[in-house]
C-alpha cells in the first residue's frame, strides 16, 4: 500500500489525572483502535461523556494518549508535518473576541503556512462559502452561535486539508445551517477528502457517513459500514399486500407461519427470519394478490445506539417494533390480535 | 515555517494593544513620565540628571508592570478560553507557539516603550536640553530587560496558573535586580566556605535583571549613574548578548515543558 492511511489510532488509552495533587485518575478512553481510509466519511457516535471529544483531542495533538499511538498520514501526530494536512473544528469553538472574522481567517492562513499572495482571495471565498461574508468586519464577540460555528469551519478548511476533523459540527445550527454544513461535508467527500466527525444526532450520521464507530464509556463498541451494522440487526421482513379484507381468512390459512395484520388497504404479513422469501412471494403472486411493498424490517441506528448506550447486547430492542405494530393497527379498529402476534413472534 | 510564528506574533500583539486596560495604565505612565522630574527638588544643574534618571526609571517601571500584566496571563487565557484549540492542532509546534507569544509580547512592549521614550525625548527638547547618547543606551537596556522578563513569565506560564506565574516572575525579577546586594551580603556574612560557593552558584542561575537598571551596578558590581559614568557601548553589547542567550535558553526549556502538557 503506497498512500498511508489518513488517520490511524492503535490501542489508544487516555487516563486523566484529576483531584487534589492529581492523585485520582479518570479513564476517558480505553483501548480504542480505528483507521480511516482515504475519502470516506466516518462518524464517531456516542452519548454524552463517551469520550468523543477526548478522542478527537488526541487525534489533533491537543492531548497525549496515556498509551497507544495516533498517526496522521503515517506520521505520529506530534510532528508538525503530520498535522499540516489536517483541519479541525473544535466543539463549540471559542475565538479571540478582539478579532474580526476576516482577521481570524488571515491568522488561520498564516498558521497553515500559506504564502501571503492569494490569502485574501481564499479568505473571501471561504467567508462567502460559509455565508458570513457580510459580517467579515465584525468583531467575533458579536457573532451568534451559528456564525461562530461557520467561522470555525471556514478556518478549519482554509488550507484545503486532506483530513477534516469536526467535533459536533452540526450542534447549535438552525435547519439552514445544518443543510449548509452537510452540503459542505458531502462536497469534501466529492473532492476526495477524508472526514471524521463526532455526533450524537443520529440522522446526521445516518445519511452522511460511510462508516460509524460507536463509543460508549470510552470503549469502541461497534464499528463498520452503516448498512452492515444495521444489516446484522435485521429482524424480519414485512410484505404489504392490497386486497379486500375478506381475504384475510384465506391468508391466515395459507400462511400459518406469518404474522398477518390488516392495514387500510389490505394486510401486512410479517415474515420471520429464515423463511424462504422468494418462494413466499411466488405463492402470493400465484394467489393473485397485489404486492405493495417488501421491506426488510431493520434495526434502526437509533435502536443500535440506545442498545449500546444502555449496555445491552445489540440485537435486543424488541419493544419498539411491538409499539409500531400497535400504533399502526389501531386506526383500523381491528381486534388487537396483531400486536399479540407480534409479541409472540419476538419472544420466540 | 516562519509564517505560523508570525501569525502568533501578530495575534498576540493585537491582543495586547486592543486591551482597554492597557490604555488606562499607559495614561498614568505618560502622566508620570511627564511630571516625574517635578517630584525632585530641581536646581538647574540637577535638572538634567533627574529628568534622565527619573524618566528612564519610570519607563522601565511601567514596562515591567505592563509586561507582568500581559505576560503572565497570555498562555493561561489561551487555554482557559480554549482558543488554543484553534492553534495547536495546526502545523505549528508548541515551541514555535511560545516563540510567537514571546515575539508578540515583545513587539507590543517595544511599541509602548518607544512611545513613552518619544514623550521623554519631546520633554527633553522642550526644556532645551541636549538629548544625550546615555538616554538611548538607557532605553535600549529597558528593551532588553523586558525581553528577558517576558521569557521568564512565559517559562512559568508553560506549567502554572497566572497567580503562581505572577508570583514566581515577580520573585525572580526582584532577586535578579538585587543580585549584587545579595552577593554582597553573602560575602560579608559568610566565610569563604562550601556554603558560600554553592550559594553564589545558585544566585548565578537567576536572571541578571540588575544589568538593565539605568543607574545601578555593572557586571563587576561597580555602581553606575546615568549621566556621569554611564555604561559604555560594549556594556550594552554584552547585555544584549546575555539577553539573547538567556531568552533562548529559557524559551527552549519552556518549550520542553509545554510540549508535554495536555491542553484540555
Ligand atoms: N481534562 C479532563 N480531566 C478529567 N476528565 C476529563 C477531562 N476531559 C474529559 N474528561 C472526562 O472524560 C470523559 C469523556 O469526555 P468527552 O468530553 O470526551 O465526552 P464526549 O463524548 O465528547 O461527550 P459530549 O457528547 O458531552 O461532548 C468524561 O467522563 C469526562 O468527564
Ligand atoms: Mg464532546
Amino acid at each position: 500500500m503506497t498512500e498511508p492511511l489518513p488517520l490511524e489510532l492503535s490501542h489508544v488509552h487516555k487516563r486523566f489525572k484529576t483531584g487534589f495533587l492529581s492523585l485520582r485518575t479518570a479513564t476517558a478512553v480505553t483501548d480504542l483502535s480505528l483507521a480511516l481510509r482515504t475519502n470516506e466519511i466516518v462518524g464517531i457516535l456516542g452519548p454524552n461523556g463517551a469520550g468523543k471529544t477526548t478522542t478527537l483531542k488526541m487525534v489533533t495533538g491537543l492531548i497525549f494518549p496515556t498509551a497507544g499511538e495516533v498517526r496522521l498520514f503515517g506520521e505520529p501526530v506530534h510532528r508538525r508535518a503530520a498535522r499540516a494536512r489536517m483541519g479541525f473544528l473544535p466543539e463549540n469553538p471559542y475565538f479571540y473576541d478582539y478579532l474580526t472574522a476576516e482577521e481570524f481567517l488571515h491568522m488561520a492562513c498564516g498558521l497553515a503556512d500559506m504564502p501571503l499572495a492569494g490569502r485574501q482571495e481564499r479568505v473571501t471565498a471561504m467567508l462567502k462559502r460559509l455565508g458570513i461574508h457580510h459580517a467579515r468586519a465584525l468583531p467575533m464577540r458579536k457573532f451568534s452561535k451559528g456564525m461562530l460555528q461557520r467561522a470555525g469551519l471556514a478556518a478549519a478548511l482554509i488550507h484545503d486539508p486532506d483530513l477534516v476533523i469536526l467535533d459536533e459540527p452540526l450542534s447549535g445550527l438552525d435547519p439552514i445551517g445544518r443543510r449548509d454544513f452537510r452540503e459542505i461535508i458531502l462536497d469534501l467527500k466529492r473532492a476526495g477528502k477524508t472526514v471524521l466527525f463526532s455526533s450524537h444526532i443520529l440522522p446526521d450520521v445516518e445519511d452522511l457517513c460511510d462508516r460509524v464507530a460507536i463509543i460508549v464509556k470510552g470503549r469502541l463498541r461497534e464499528e463498520g459500514a452503516l448498512t452492515d451494522l444495521l444489516e446484522h440487526g435485521t429482524r424480519n421482513t414485512d410484505i404489504e399486500v392490497r386486497c379486500e379484507p375478506a381475504r384475510g381468512e384465506l391468508l391466515a390459512r395459507e400462511f400459518p407461519t406469518l404474522d398477518c395484520a390488516s392495514t387500510l388497504a389490505g394486510f401486512r404479513l410479517g415474515v420471520p427470519v429464515g423463511e424462504n422469501l422468494q418462494e413466499l412471494l411466488g405463492r402470493l403472486i400465484a394467489l393473485n394478490l397485489e404486492i405493495v411493498s417488501v421491506r426488510p424490517h431493520r434495526l434502526s441506528l437509533e435502536d443500535l445506539f440506545v442498545a449500546h448506550a444502555e449496555g445491552a447486547p445489540p440485537e435486543a430492542p424488541p419493544e419498539r417494533e411491538a409499539r409500531d405494530e400497535g400504533a399502526k393497527s389501531a386506526p383500523d379498529g381491528e381486534p388487537k390480535s396483531a400486536p399479540d402476534g407480534a409479541n409472540q413472534e419476538v419472544e420466540s | 515555517m516562519i509564517r505560523p510564528v508570525l501569525a502568533v506574533v501578530l495575534n498576540t500583539y493585537r491582543e495586547v494593544v486592543r486591551n482597554k486596560i492597557l490604555y488606562a495604565i499607559l495614561f498614568y505612565a505618560v502622566l508620570l513620565v511627564l511630571t516625574g522630574h517635578f517630584f525632585a527638588d530641581v536646581s538647574l544643574n540637577q535638572e538634567r540628571r533627574i529628568l534622565f534618571d527619573v524618566g528612564l526609571g519610570l519607563i522601565s517601571l511601567f514596562a515591567v508592570v505592563l509586561t507582568l500584566f500581559a505576560g503572565t496571563s497570555v498562555i493561561y487565557k489561551e487555554i482557559e478560553k480554549k482558543t488554543i484549540f484553534l492553534i495547536v492542532p495546526r502545523a505549528i509546534s508548541r515551541g514555535q507557539f511560545l516563540l510567537g507569544k514571546w515575539g508578540g509580547l515583545f513587539l507590543s512592549m517595544a511599541v509602548i516603550i518607544t512611545a513613552m521614550f518619544a514623550i521623554l525625548l519631546a520633554q527633553v527638547m522642550f526644556l532645551k536640553l541636549r538629548p544625550e547618547v546615555a538616554l538611548f543606551k538607557g532605553v535600549l537596556l529597558v528593551y532588553l530587560e523586558v525581553a528577558l522578563l517576558i521569557a521568564v513569565a512565559l517559562f512559568f506560564s508553560s506549567f502554572s496558573s497566572p497567580v503562581i506565574t505572577g508570583m514566581l516572575t515577580i520573585g525572580f525579577f526582584v532577586i535578579g535586580r538585587l543580585l549584587p546586594d545579595l552577593k554582597q551580603i553573602l560575602f560579608t556574612k559568610y566565610q569563604a566556605d562550601g556554603f558560600r560557593a554553592v550559594a553564589e552558584e545558585v544566585l548565578q542561575v537567576f536572571p541578571h535583571f540588575y544589568l538593565y537598571v539605568p543607574s545601578g551596578h555593572d557586571l563587576n558590581g561597580r555602581s553606575l549613574s546615568l549621566t556621569t559614568d554611564f555604561v559604555t557601548w560594549s556594556y550594552v553589547g554584552w547585555a544584549f548578548l546575555y539577553t539573547v542567550l538567556g531568552c533562548a535558553l529559557i524559551l527552549i526549556v519552556a518549550a520542553g515543558v509545554f510540549r508535554r502538557r495536555d491542553l484540555a
